[in-house]
C-alpha cells in the first residue's frame, strides 16, 4: 500500500519594528546626514568598536567617546558569493555573483562586513587591498546600513 | 554526593535528507524509544530531567519543545530547552547530575531541515539593525572565515578538499548518514563555486533527524550498564557575536572551553592523551580550525596533519570517524551527535564505524556563525572525580 504524507505549506510571516537603540540610531544618523563613519572607543582597552554600543564587547564596562572613522580601510577577508540568498529588505534573491568582505576602517578595531565593488574574479580581490565605502547620493539616504552602497578598491600606489 | 557522570545510553534516527513520513514529536521518539530499550528505563520511573534542543526558528514556531515534551516526558514534570547547539545539553545534564538534584537524565536533540530554507533561517541570527538586512547567512559567513584563516594560515584548497575526502568516505561505513561517497579531490575541487574558497562539498547537507541520550550519577550508572562512558571533563565559552569583533582566523572560545575541559579531565597533552575526536564540520575548513583550538596540532598546522593522514580512520588521532557533520546530521542535532558518536566509541558500541582501544575522546560542538560559541565535552573509560579538579583556574 503506497503511504500518503500530509504536508502543510506556510509561511510564517511576522512583522517586526527593531529600535536601533540610542547608539546606533547615532551611527545610522551621522551615516545618512553627514556621511560620517563613527565608532565608540572603550575607555579601558582603548578600542574603538562598530557598531557602536553601550559596552565594551570585551571589558564589559559602559564605552566613553565617539570616534570619527575614515570611509578608507582594509579588506580582512571576501567572499565573492554564487548563492541566490534572499535579500531580506525584498524578499527577492540576490542576483549572483555579488562579492561580500570584512573591512576594517582606518582608526578602527572591529571590522564591518558589507559588498565589495569588485569584478567577481579571484585574480582582481585579495585579503590587504585597500577600499573605500562609496554612500548612496545624499537624498537617497534612508538611515540604515544600505545607505552604504558598497566598497571600492582605491587605486593602489 | 556524587561527583561522577556518564553517558549510559546513545540513539540515533536514521538521518535523512527529508522525512516526510513523521512529525518532530515522531522523529524524537523513534530516537527515546530506542534509548529507553537499550538501558531497560522507563520515563516515569527513572529519568528525573529531561532536556531537549531544537530551535524556535527551525522548527517554525515558538517554544520548539512544545512538539517533543509529552515524548521526552515532560508533562506535568520538568523539562529544560536549550536553544543552542545539542553538545551543550550534555553540559547542562552534566551540571544538574553534579548539583545533587538529578540522578537520570534525558537528553535529546531534534531538528528537520528539510520544512524550511536554512539561508533564511540563519540571516535571523543576525543582529536586525546591523548586517542582517546585508542578507548575510552561515554559509556566506562561513566563506568570509575560510578566507581569512586560509589566507592568514596558508591553508591550501586542497589540504581543505581533503577533509571533505575523508569525511565522507568514512560516512558511508556509518548506517546513520546518508551523505557518505567515495569521491577523488579532483571531484571535490571540481564542484560548484556556493560562497568562494566554499563548494558544494564543503557544507554539511540538509538533514532531518534526532538523537537521544541518557546520562546518570555514577551510581545509577553503574547499575544501569557495565560499559559507560565517563564525561571526564566539559567546557563552554563564547566569543564576541559581531563578526566585526574577531579576527575570523582566530578561535579563541574554543581555546578557552577545550582548557577548561583539558583541566578537568586532567589532560596536559591533548595530542598525545586524546584517542580520537569527533567535532562540528559544518563547513569543512572548520575541522581544520577546530583541530588547531582544540590544541591538537600548532596553528596552522592542521592542513598538514590532515593531508598527512593523521586524522583518518587508521591514522593516530582518527578525527569524525564517524563521517561527521558532513556525512549529514542535522543542525541543532549537530553537537550530540558528536557526543553520542564519541560515548559510543569510548562505550565500544560504535559498529561499524568503532576504532580499536579508544579510550579518551572529545566532542566539539558550537553554536551561531563562524563557531560563536563553544562547547567541549572529553569522555572517556576509566571514571574521573569531576568536583575535585573543577576549580576555577587561578
Amino acid at each position: 500500500m503506497e503511504i500518503e504524507f500530509v504536508n502543510i505549506p506556510m509561511v510564517v510571516d511576522v512583522p517586526y519594528r527593531f529600535a536601533a537603540g540610542s547608539y546606533m540610531a547615532r551611527f545610522l544618523i551621522e551615516l545618512r546626514d553627514n556621511g560620517k563613519f563613527f565608532g565608540i572607543q572603550c575607555p579601558s582597552c582603548g578600542r574603538v568598536q562598530m557598531p557602536p554600543r553601550i559596552v565594551c564587547a570585551a571589558c564589559h564596562i559602559k564605552n566613553g567617546e565617539w570616534i570619527e572613522l575614515s570611509p578608507t580601510g582594509t579588506l580582512m577577508g571576501f567572499s565573492i558569493v554564487h548563492l541566490p540568498l534572499t535579500d531580506p529588505t525584498t524578499g527577492l534573491p540576490h542576483k549572483t555573483p555579488y562579492t561580500y568582505g570584512i573591512v576594517r576602517l582606518d582608526g578602527a578595531y572591529s571590522t564591518i562586513e558589507h559588498f565589495i565593488d569588485v569584478e567577481p574574479d579571484i585574480q582582481k580581490v585579495r585579503v590587504g587591498m585597500r577600499v573605500r565605502a562609496i554612500l548612496r547620493p545624499r537624498e537617497e539616504r534612508t538611515g540604515d546600513l544600505n545607505d552604504i552602497l558598497h566598497f571600492a578598491p582605491i587605486g593602489e600606489a | 554526593m556524587t561527583d561522577r557522570v556518564a553517558i549510559v545510553g546513545v540513539a540515533q534516527t536514521r538521518f535523512s535528507p527529508k522525512r516526510a513520513d513523521v512529525n518532530v514529536g515522531e522523529l524524537a521518539y523513534e530516537a527515546i524509544e530506542q534509548v529507553l530499550q537499550q538501558t531497560g528505563l522507563e520515563i516515569g520511573r527513572d529519568i528525573d530531567n529531561s532536556i531537549s534542543c531544537s530551535h524556535d526558528i527551525w522548527d517554525g514556531q515558538t517554544i520548539s519543545d512544545i512538539g517533543i515534551t509529552d515524548v521526552i516526558g515532560g508533562h506535568l514534570r520538568n523539562e529544560e530547552k536549550m536553544a543552542m547547539d545539542g553538545s551543550t545539553a550534555a553540559y547542562y545534564a552534566t551540571i544538574g547530575i553534579l548539583s545533587g538534584e538529578f540522578d537520570c537524565t534525558l537528553l535529546l536533540a531534534h531538528t528537520k531541515m528539510s520544512q524550511t530554507d536554512r539561508n533564511i533561517v540563519n540571516n535571523t541570527a543576525f543582529d536586525p539593525i546591523y548586517t542582517r538586512m546585508l542578507g548575510f547567512d552561515f554559509t556566506t559567513a562561513a566563506a568570509l572565515q575560510a578566507r581569512r584563516y586560509m589566507s592568514v594560515y596558508g591553508i591550501t584548497e586542497e589540504q581543505v578538499a581533503r577533509v571533505v575526502l575523508k569525511n565522507l568516505s568514512n560516512a558511508r561505513l556509518n548506517p546513520v548518514m546518508h551523505n557518505g561517497r567515495d569521491l577523488s579531490l579532483d571531484e571535490i575541487l571540481a564542484a560548484p563555486l556556493i560562497a568562494d574558497p566554499l563548494r558544494a562539498l564543503d557544507l554539511a547537507p540538509d538533514s532531518d533527524g534526532a538523537v537521544a541520550l541518557i546520562m546518570a550519577s555514577e551510581e545509577r550508572a553503574k547499575q544501569i550498564t557495565d560499559h559507560p562512558a565517563w564525561i571526564l571533563g566539559i567546557g563552554s565559552c563564547y566569543d564576541a557575536h559581531y563578526l566585526g569583533d574577531r579576527d575570523l582566523a582566530d578561535c579563541m572560545a574554543l581555546e578557552k572551553a577545550a582548557a577548561m575541559a583539558y583541566r578537568m579531565a586532567g589532560i596536559n597533552d591533548p595530542r598525545r592523551q586524546v584517542d580520537l575526536v569527533e567535532l562540528g564540520d559544518e563547513f569543512s575548513y572548520q575541522e581544520l580550525l577546530w583541530l588547531e583550538g582544540l590544541g591538537l596540532c600548532k596553528r596552522g598546522e592542521a592542513g598538514c596533519i590532515t593531508a598527512e593522514g593523521l586524522t583518518a580512520r587508521s591514522g593516530e588521532l582518527p578525527v569524525n570517524p564517524s563521517g561527521g557533520l558532513l556525512g549529514g546530521v542535522p543542525a541543532n542535532v549537530a553537537g550530540l551527535n558528536r557526543v553520542a558518536e564519541a560515548a559510543n566509541q569510548v562505550m565500544g558500541r560504535a559498529g561499524e564505524v568503532q576504532i580499536k582501544d579508544v579510550e579518551i575522546a572529545v566532542a566539539q560542538g558550537h553554536s551561531g556563525f563562524c563557531g560563536q560559541h563553544q562547547c567541549v565535552i572529553v569522555l572517556g573509560r576509566e571514571p574521573r572525580s569531576l568536583s575535585a579538579s573543577a576549580g576555577r583556574s587561578r
